[in-house]
Order: structure tokens, then C-alpha cells, then sequence
């Protein structure tokens, strides 16, 4: 009995490790990294579906290009170029010597911004608050507060937050520009969208991969912008917004567009409605990608953008003569 | 027997030893807790498809308290085990490019019946409940920059010792091997974000019953306990291997161990000169 039991004690040592299977990865050779970033992005980039892309055939094309890929800077660029096909800002691959990346969505707009414009005299000139990531003063004569805030990585505070509405007290309305803000935390967006919300409002939903099908999606999860509990701005705002509203600036003027007294103005925003993962390719690389389709109130997916309720460009005359239009248009509209 | 009141007048004050005493003729027993501390410097392999398909490598340092005691002196065939596992390491993927940090806590609780089949052999047979908490960090990635390992489990526990005669010293050569049978596990959602798991509240599909369906893994631990003047040394050696699978990912645990540390009872009984007496009862009998 008792040299069985030693038997078994030493057979389950040695045994039950070889009952389980190693972990499978592709060789770090150009054949294997290729293999895996197309399977990463074939089985967990979440707009295949949505953005009609037959990613077989783009293996098909890129795939016959690889053995004219001889040196790894060329390798990189064929890499990137595949990815470049899903036409995502928020798609990159990372070496140690480049970061691929598509940038045709604000690239191919006019910018609709200066920040020379900004700090001019006529706006926020040189004597502005800085507060957390937030630069603001008022305009129009003491009218209207204005805050710019140019990253959405940039923290602020409800302190920070609370000291610069307060210095907006004999103000009629407030413009919070976003324009050239490339993104950051979604806590940030939603921190700062609170404050102009009377009530808890499902603004948004997101959804994640199943699977590894292109329509293999989870059920949509509300995305709640909370109403700030002591901090509350319940006069008119507007928000300005160009191409390179993105990302987190994207989630942002979504939430915004279900806020009371707000209204989105100047260009559509450059989207990047796909929150981002990452993942590795055996040689080190990692690559970036959509990886949770977020939505609008209505279901509608925010990554080709969210227009404005008021379209405005910024012409080249008034910015010649020192003047912002989408300011201008917004002071006009909040009066 | 001087010796002996100033002995029981300690005990009484010290935790390490239980309170739990009895009669035996003339003289009292005590039960004795055998302690055993060990650091280990560990080669250490993680695979977490939430973070990485790739299997990162590294090594880790360990700290193990490990206390053992019978249930009481009336009975020495069951004994109750506890330990505290504490680690930390520093991994790399394979290219190099990307650093992982790893953090766990680990503790369990278990019992075991003892075995004398032959003079010089003790097996212990018996299970213990565990849990544990692990982090992993990887600063470079992006939105899944790190995950977190918890888990419970009612584990199939062994130990077979054995004391190996020299001429001036008992060695005790010890296998010790644990195999996780049910329980339960965090496992995060594979596409989805902490933003939405936790900042959004989607923690369907997060909890998992792990069994030996989904959970295999083995720890065995070789060790050998020398008598020195005044205290036991243990070297040894371990290895664990933990594979666990849930939510269309397959978590991959390697690791394999060079152990040092000391083994006593009570308050100081250890080597060959400073004996336990015989009414102290220890499971490193």
C-alpha cells in the first residue's frame, strides 16, 4: 500500500507536467512575424466587419511581397504598410527604430486650428490660468470663459476644474475647445463631461471580441457619464472640435452631445471610436490596435468620427487677420 | 526539572508553540510547531495571452514560511500545515524589448495524515486549500499594461520523508508534491479592457470553477534538511508547473527553484545539540 502510494506521489511529479501542452508561438523569423501580426489583427481588430476589409486578400498582396522585404527597415515598412490598410489611428507597429502609423484622417483635412490664434491677445493672451492640463481665461470681453485642453493625458482635478468655473462666475456661457487634443484617458473624458450633466446619462457602448470570427462581439455594455455631484455648469457650453479630436477626445464630444446646454462646433472629429489593445510579434515588435468598438447613444459606431452640430471652418483670411472663426462662431452662437 | 518548568514557562509565552498539552504520567507533552523559512532565487517562465502571446523569462525571488504541527498530542498520524509564499521577479520576452514585473502572494492551509510504513519513512497524505494573488506588470502595453492572477484551490497534497543515517547526523530527505483539483479563478475577458471590466462593470465571464479540466499543475518540492551544530539547514530544489485555461486563453506557468533556509521547532530545538526533549512532540519526527 505505502509503495504504491510513493509510486503515485512520484509518477504525478514527474508525469503530470508532460500532460500539458507548451505554449505555440510562430518563430521570429519574417515568415513567422508576418504569420502572427496578420493573425493578430485577423482574429482580435474589431472593424474588419465594419470596415468591408477582405483582410485575406490583403494577406494575399502583402504576403508575395515578403521575400522582397532583405533587410528588417524593409521588413518594418512592408509590416506597416498592411497595417496601414486599416486606415486606424489608432493602428501602429513599434520597433526600436519606427513607429508605423496612419495618419491620413486628420492629414487629409484642412487642421482647423492655431494655436498662435489662442494665445493672442483677442483670446486668451499671455496672462491666462494654467490649471492641471487645462489653459483658460475669459474672452469676449469678460463674457464668455474659455478653456483649452490640448491632451486628454494631462490631468486636472475637481479643484482645478471647480477654480476655473468659479473665475467664470459673471460669465454667460463657456467654450471648452478640443481641437489638436489627440486623446489620453477615457477617465479624463468622462471626468470633465460630468460636470455638465444634470443627471446620470447613458452616453455610449462599448463591445469587445469574442471571438476569433470578424462579428464575434460581446452585448453592448452601457457607457454612463455620471452627473458631478457638486461641481455642475449648467449654463450653455461649446465645444470646438477639428480632425484632431481623437480617441479620448472623440469619447469626449460623444458624451458632450447628450449634454443639456452643450453644442459641438467646427469640424468632424478625426474619430478613433476603437478603444486600443496591444499584443507582441516574436521579434520583440508590438503592435497596437482596435480592439473594442465603442458607440454612440444611438448604436452607431464613433470611429470614422462624430460631426458637429455646427460645421465651421477656419478660413485662411480671418486666420491671417488674427481671428479664430470657430471662436468667433461660437461666441456669436452662445449669445 | 528545573530545566523542563523554565521550558513550559516559555512555551506559555510564545505563540509559536500551541497551548494544547496533556498528562502523560509524570510528565507533560507539549506539542511542538516545526517552522521552516526559506528564500529561494527562482528561473521563472510566464506565458499570459491577456498580456502577450509570447512567453516572457526571468528569475524571481522567493520567501517561504512553512509551519507544520500536529492536531494534538493524543493523535500524531494528523497534522496541520501552513504556508506563506511570497515572490517577486523580473521577466523579458523573448526578443528582449519588453520587461515584465511580477508580484505574488500566495498562502495555504492544509492537513495531512502520517504514514510509518518502515523505520526512517514518514508519508503524509492529505489537501489544503489555498490562495493566491499575483500581479503582472508590463509598462510598455498599451490600455492591458498588466493582469492580475487570483485564484482558491483545494489541492491534492503528498510528502514522502525520509532519514537518511550518517554517522554523526540524520539527514531527512523530503519530496513534497501539490496538485490543485477544484476551485475557483479570475480570469480576464481576452478582448476586453480593464476600463470595461472594472471602471464599466462587465465582470460577466471573469469568474471561472476551475477543475482539472481547465487547471493542471504540479509543485513538486525536493528538499534535504541537514543537522548542523545548533540548527537544521534545508537545500533544496523545486519546480512548479501551472497551466490553467479560460475565456479562449491558455496561462502558462514555469518555474523552477534553488532553495535555502532553516527548519526548527519551537523556539530554538534543532542540530544535534540542542534536542527537543522527549515530551515534545514534533511532526519532524
Amino acid at each position: 500500500m505505502m509503495k504504491k502510494y510513493s509510486l503515485i506521489l512520484l509518477l504525478t511529479a514527474v508525469f503530470l507536467p508532460s500532460c500539458m501542452k507548451e505554449p505555440v508561438s510562430q518563430p521570429n523569423t519574417h515568415e513567422g512575424n508576418f504569420q502572427s501580426l496578420w493573425k493578430i489583427i485577423d482574429t482580435r481588430y474589431c472593424y474588419l466587419d465594419y470596415k468591408h476589409i477582405n483582410w485575406d486578400s490583403i494577406y494575399a498582396v502583402y504576403h508575395q511581397k515578403l521575400p522582397s522585404a532583405t533587410s528588417e527597415v524593409k521588413f518594418f515598412d512592408l509590416m506597416g504598410g498592411m497595417l496601414n490598410e486599416l486606415k486606424d489611428g489608432h493602428v501602429n507597429l513599434y520597433s526600436d527604430f519606427d513607429v508605423s502609423r496612419y495618419w491620413k484622417w486628420f492629414q487629409d483635412y484642412p487642421s482647423n486650428f492655431s494655436s498662435e490664434l489662442i494665445y493672442t491677445t483677442r483670446y486668451l493672451g499671455k496672462n491666462y490660468r494654467i490649471a492641471g492640463g487645462l489653459n483658460y481665461g475669459k474672452i469676449d470681453n469678460g463674457r464668455i470663459g474659455y478653456i483649452y485642453y490640448g491632451s486628454f493625458s494631462d490631468p486636472f482635478s475637481d479643484g482645478n476644474i471647480a477654480n476655473a468655473l468659479n473665475s467664470f462666475s459673471t460669465c454667460h456661457a463657456l467654450i471648452i475647445d478640443v481641437r489638436d487634443n489627440g486623446g489620453g484617458s477615457l477617465e479624463y473624458s468622462k471626468q470633465l463631461a460630468s460636470y455638465f450633466f444634470k443627471r446620470d446619462t447613458v452616453t455610449g457602448y462599448i463591445r469587445h471580441k469574442t471571438g476569433d470570427g470578424h462579428t464575434d462581439f460581446s452585448t453592448p455594455i452601457e457607457i454612463v457619464t455620471p452627473a458631478h455631484k457638486t461641481i455642475q455648469w449648467q449654463r450653455p457650453v461649446a465645444i470646438l472640435t477639428n480632425r484632431m479630436s481623437f480617441s479620448a477626445t472623440n469619447d469626449f464630444v460623444n458624451r458632450m452631445k447628450q449634454a443639456p446646454n452643450a453644442i459641438i462646433i467646427g469640424d468632424k472629429t478625426g474619430g478613433g471610436g476603437g478603444l486600443p489593445l496591444s499584443s507582441e510579434l516574436p521579434n520583440g515588435w508590438l503592435v497596437r490596435f482596435s480592439s473594442s468598438p465603442m458607440f454612440n447613444a444611438d448604436m452607431q459606431n464613433t470611429e470614422f468620427g462624430i460631426s458637429p452640430d455646427i460645421s465651421v471652418a477656419l478660413t485662411v483670411a480671418d486666420e491671417a487677420n488674427g481671428i479664430d472663426t470657430i471662436i468667433e462662431r461660437a461666441i456669436v452662437t452662445l449669445k | 526539572m528545573k530545566k523542563h518548568l523554565i521550558i513550559a514557562f516559555v512555551i506559555l509565552f510564545n505563540s509559536i508553540l500551541t497551548a494544547q498539552t496533556t498528562q502523560s504520567g509524570n510528565e507533560q507533552t507539549y506539542l511542538l510547531t516545526t517552522k521552516t523559512n526559506t528564500i529561494g532565487f527562482s528561473i521563472l517562465s510566464l506565458t499570459d495571452p491577456y498580456l502577450s502571446p509570447l512567453t516572457y523569462t526571468g528569475n524571481g525571488i522567493q520567501f517561504e514560511h512553512e509551519s507544520r504541527r500536529f492536531l494534538s498530542v493524543s493523535n500524531t498520524r494528523l497534522s496541520m500545515q501552513s504556508k506563506l509564499n511570497l515572490e517577486g521577479g523580473f521577466l523579458l520576452n523573448p526578443a528582449g524589448t519588453s520587461g515584465m514585473t511580477y508580484l505574488g502572494v500566495y498562502y495555504s492551509w492544509g492537513m495531512h495524515y502520517h504514514f510509518r510504513p518502515v523505520k526512517g519513512l514518514v508519508l503524509l497524505a492529505g489537501g489544503s486549500v489555498d490562495a493566491g494573488f499575483g500581479y503582472k506588470d508590463v509598462p510598455r502595453n498599451i490600455n492591458n499594461p498588466g493582469n492580475v492572477d487570483l485564484a482558491t484551490n483545494l489541492n491534492l497534497s503528498g510528502i514522502a520523508r525520509y532519514d537518511i543515517q550518517l554517522r554523526r547526523r540524520t539527514l531527512k530527505l523530503q519530496l513534497a508534491v501539490e496538485t490543485p483539483l477544484i476551485g475557483w479563478m479570475y480570469v480576464p475577458l481576452a478582448g476586453a479592457s480593464y476600463y470595461e471590466m472594472f471602471m464599466l462593470g462587465n465582470l460577466s465571464g471573469i469568474s471561472h470553477f476551475s477543475s482539472i479540466v481547465n487547471k493542471r499543475g504540479i509543485n513538486p518540492k525536493l528538499t534535504i534538511d541537514v543537522p548542523l551544530k545548533s540548527s537544521v539547514w534545508r537545500i533544496g530544489v523545486g519546480y512548479q508547473r501551472l497551466q490553467y485555461n479560460a475565456n479562449n486563453m491558455v496561462f502558462d506557468r514555469k518555474e523552477f527553484s534553488f532553495l535555502l533556509g532553516t527548519t526548527f521547532d519551537g523556539i530554538g530545538f534543532g542540530g544535534r545539540l540542542k534536542k527537543a526533549p522527549g515530551n515534545f512532540i514534533s511532526t519532524n519526527e
